[in-house]
């Protein structure tokens, strides 16, 4: 899902199995207890009527932070569907204070509000459908289009609006018991009429769980599928099961629901804090891999700035030599000539070293094109088969030819290899007796993607000098650029790949470039 | 009068010869090193010199150089180069005893300047060295009785305190006091006392210099 990685929300990401798995144990929780009711639902709870109040208001409490948590994802994923969902919470929550102030013998015998036989029903009714319709807007909403434009205003509108059905519902069911649906025969007991308000409930919360499974494949819709399968549980027991009002079924269905509801508000807590978690564990990793990445940035400049001041303190010194050389009483030409070649030969070497840079770091360095390494292996060495021929070295190539190709920058991986195989070249200078092999090798590692391996019988790796190798001002050789190495892992990193370099029994070095696969 | 060697140490052939055009120049001799390695290898010439060094050389830094120097007794001045130099690698190399500290590119005069500094730096401890050296090749001439004689004379004890001490009569003491100052060559008393004050006379007539 592309959104998942614009906006890691509960919203958006998709559930994983740990996830999956617990909301499969939590609606087998369910129907377990459902069907555990079920031998004693029939019996009465007599005198339960003033734990209606306690109940009521943890369902207010859950309902109510639920849906301040959803209104509060609304506001950052800008989504329509969450926004209906936030409303039903609040729709659902808000029911609950006129149901309770009205139900007979929780707050009076007869219930406040001076409500007839059939307003507490009404109440309950709306309450009852309104959930699972409120559920099913947020499967069906179309949130593939831009977000909700102005969203303090949509969720202002959205907390008022519901109010005022819910205000407008409690004003209607007190007003007139005979305008209202008979749903009651007397306190306890119901029509055949109520029997469809369940009914319907749980066939809503059926196609509403289906929906959103099929349409909200996300964290928060597996949870919403929960809340709706308690609704199911809790409509059927109420309406199926139990003996009316203040029954063992009815207590039962009641409980569920807030136990399940309770269960979807710490679910939804505990994933949006582990989901925080993840996010600023990510964010400490972005900046650190940022510094280090400034760090390199540093060690480069200063490098470059190291290796064009070379030259050019050689320069000024054999300038200032030279006008020496000229202002003696007998001026020296000879002297001053050679001074001046040495000038040239140090602008020329300055010149290299910007050049190196600028192929490095120039416009276009990012650009991508399928690379085959065998064939850039080839180039490599006949760019540098001059010098290869001057000190008399062999050249062995071992190249796989089912090496898949990688996606890289060819000049730059050129210059990589030549860099390596200058310092191998290098290495091999200071041997003088057995053998100068270079020896390049492609190979297909497990896993994918491709291997270059550059292999010298040089001087070799000091075990002292291992670790420092990559250092910005090390070096090991006469002339050495200190530069080379540092360079070539910046290109191999950016691509991605990981350069490494060991010693070589008996002797030599062996450098391996590792790229990931195209 | 000799004017002195400047040996170089820089892995940079290009740098390393223009510093030698730069120093033959106003008549300085030269010594080349590509490597701290081929310096402390090569024979040095016994003249006063002055080392200009790289600070960043093949597998050794400038700074660790300047140390196997120290601990190798090799007491030669040493002016630093750098091409990336920064105040806490400047501050060690001040502290460890360097002359100067140049970061490329230098103005020529501050190095020609650092260097004559090195050389007349080295020329003077050279000085020091050699009539330290003819004070114990003198000393080195006297009996062990005039040395104990010496010893007491320039702690400042009587003729008579020393015969005293040593079981002497007094003219045998007046005798090997004589003998010590025409053998020292010393003008004067005060003479003789700087002389023992330089090589560390103890009373029993055993110079610190010859022991160590």
């Amino acid at each position: 899902m592309p959104d998942a990685d614009r906006h890691p929300l509960l919203s958006t990401l998709p559930p994983n199995h740990a996830q999956t798995r617990r909301a499969l144990w939590m609606l087998l929780a369910l129907a377990v207890a459902m069907a555990a009711t079920v031998p004693a639902a029939t019996l009465p709870v007599p005198g339960s009527g003033p734990f209606v109040p306690a109940y009521a208001t943890a369902l207010l409490v859950s309902d109510l932070l639920t849906a301040v948590l959803l209104y509060a994802l609304t506001a950052v994923q800008r989504s329509r569907a969450v926004l209906a969902l936030a409303a039903g919470y609040l729709f659902c929550g808000l029911t609950v204070l006129p149901w309770a102030l009205t139900f007979p013998g929780a707050f009076s015998a007869t219930g406040l509000l001076d409500v007839g036989l059939q307003g507490t029903a009404t109440i309950a009714a709306t309450r009852r459908l309104g959930f699972p319709v409120f559920a099913l807007a947020y499967a069906l909403l179309d949130d593939d289009g831009p977000g909700i434009a102005d969203i303090g205003r949509a969720i202002l509108g959205s907390v008022l609006a519901t109010i005022a059905v819910v205000a407008g519902t409690t004003a209607f069911a007190v007003w007139d018991d005979d305008w209202l649906p008979r749903f009651m025969i007397d306190r306890q007991h119901t029509t055949p009429l109520w029997d469809l308000v369940p009914g319907l409930a749980a066939l809503l919360s059926v196609v509403g769980a289906l929906l959103v499974w099929r349409r909200r494949r996300s964290v928060l819709g597996l949870w919403v599928v929960i809340a709706l399968a308690a609704w199911f549980v809790e409509s059927v027991l109420l309406g199926f099961v139990s003996a009316g009002r203040l029954s063992v079924g009815w207590w039962a269905g009641r409980l569920y629901g807030l136990l399940s509801a309770s269960v979807v508000l710490a679910a939804l807590l505990s994933e949006t804090m582990a989901l925080y978690g993840r996010l600023v564990r990510s964010i400490a990793a972005e900046r650190r891999s940022r510094e280090a990445r400034l760090t390199t940035m540093e060690a480069l400049s200063a490098s470059i700035a190291h290796e064009v001041n070379q030259p050019l303190a050689s320069m000024v010194a054999s300038a200032s030599a030279g006008l020496r050389w000229l202002d003696r009483s007998r001026p020296d030409l000879e002297e001053t000539r050679t001074a001046l070649r040495r000038i040239v030969d140090d602008g020329h070497r300055a010149g290299r070293v910007v050049t190196g840079v600028r192929t490095a770091f120039r416009k276009g360095s990012r650009d991508r094109e399928t690379v085959d390494l065998n064939a850039l292996v080839h180039e490599a060495l006949g760019q540098c088969s001059a010098e290869l021929r001057v000190n008399r070295i062999e050249v062995r190539t071992e190249l796989d030819p089912a090496l898949a190709p990688v996606t890289g920058n060819p000049a730059q991986l050129q210059q990589v290899l030549c860099n390596l195989i200058a310092n191998a070249v290098d290495a091999m200078d200071a041997v003088t007796h057995g053998p100068r092999i270079l020896r390049l090798r492609t190979e297909a590692p497990e896993g994918g993607g491709a291997v270059v391996v550059v292999e010298d019988t040089g001087v070799g790796l000091d075990p002292v000098h291992q670790d420092r190798l990559f250092e910005p001002f090390f070096t090991t050789k006469p002339h050495g650029m200190g530069l080379g190495l540092l360079i070539c892992r910046s290109i191999v990193e950016a691509h991605g790949g990981r350069l490494s370099m060991a010693g070589r029994l008996p002797q030599g070095a062996v450098c391996r470039i590792l790229l990931p696969p195209g | 009068m000799e004017t002195g060697f400047v040996h170089i140490v820089d892995d940079d052939e290009s740098m390393r010869l223009a510093l030698d055009s730069l120093f033959r120049s106003v008549g300085l001799a030269t010594r080349l090193y590509g490597s701290a390695r081929a310096f402390l290898d090569a024979p040095r010439p016994d003249e006063a010199g002055c080392l200009v060094l790289d600070v960043r050389l093949p597998g050794i830094s400038g700074l660790e150089f300047q140390a196997h120097l120290l601990a190798m007794d090799i007491r030669i001045p040493v002016v630093l180069m750098t091409g990336y130099g920064d105040i806490p690698m400047s501050v060690r190399a001040m502290k460890a005893g360097a002359i100067d500290f140049l970061s490329k590119p230098f103005r020529d005069q501050d190095m020609l300047d650092a260097v004559s500094a090195g050389i007349e730096k080295d020329r003077a401890r050279r000085a020091v060295d050699q009539s330290a050296a003819g004070l114990r090749a003198l000393y080195a001439t006297l009996t062990p009785r005039e040395r104990q004689v010496m010893a007491q004379v320039t702690a400042g004890r009587m003729n008579k305190q020393i015969a005293g001490d040593l079981q002497l009569s007094e003219i045998t003491v007046k005798i090997h006091r004589a003998a010590v100052m025409r053998k020292m060559g010393a003008r004067s008393l005060a003479d003789l006392v700087r002389m023992a004050e330089s090589l560390r006379v103890r009373p029993d007539g055993e110079p610190a210099l010859l022991a160590g």
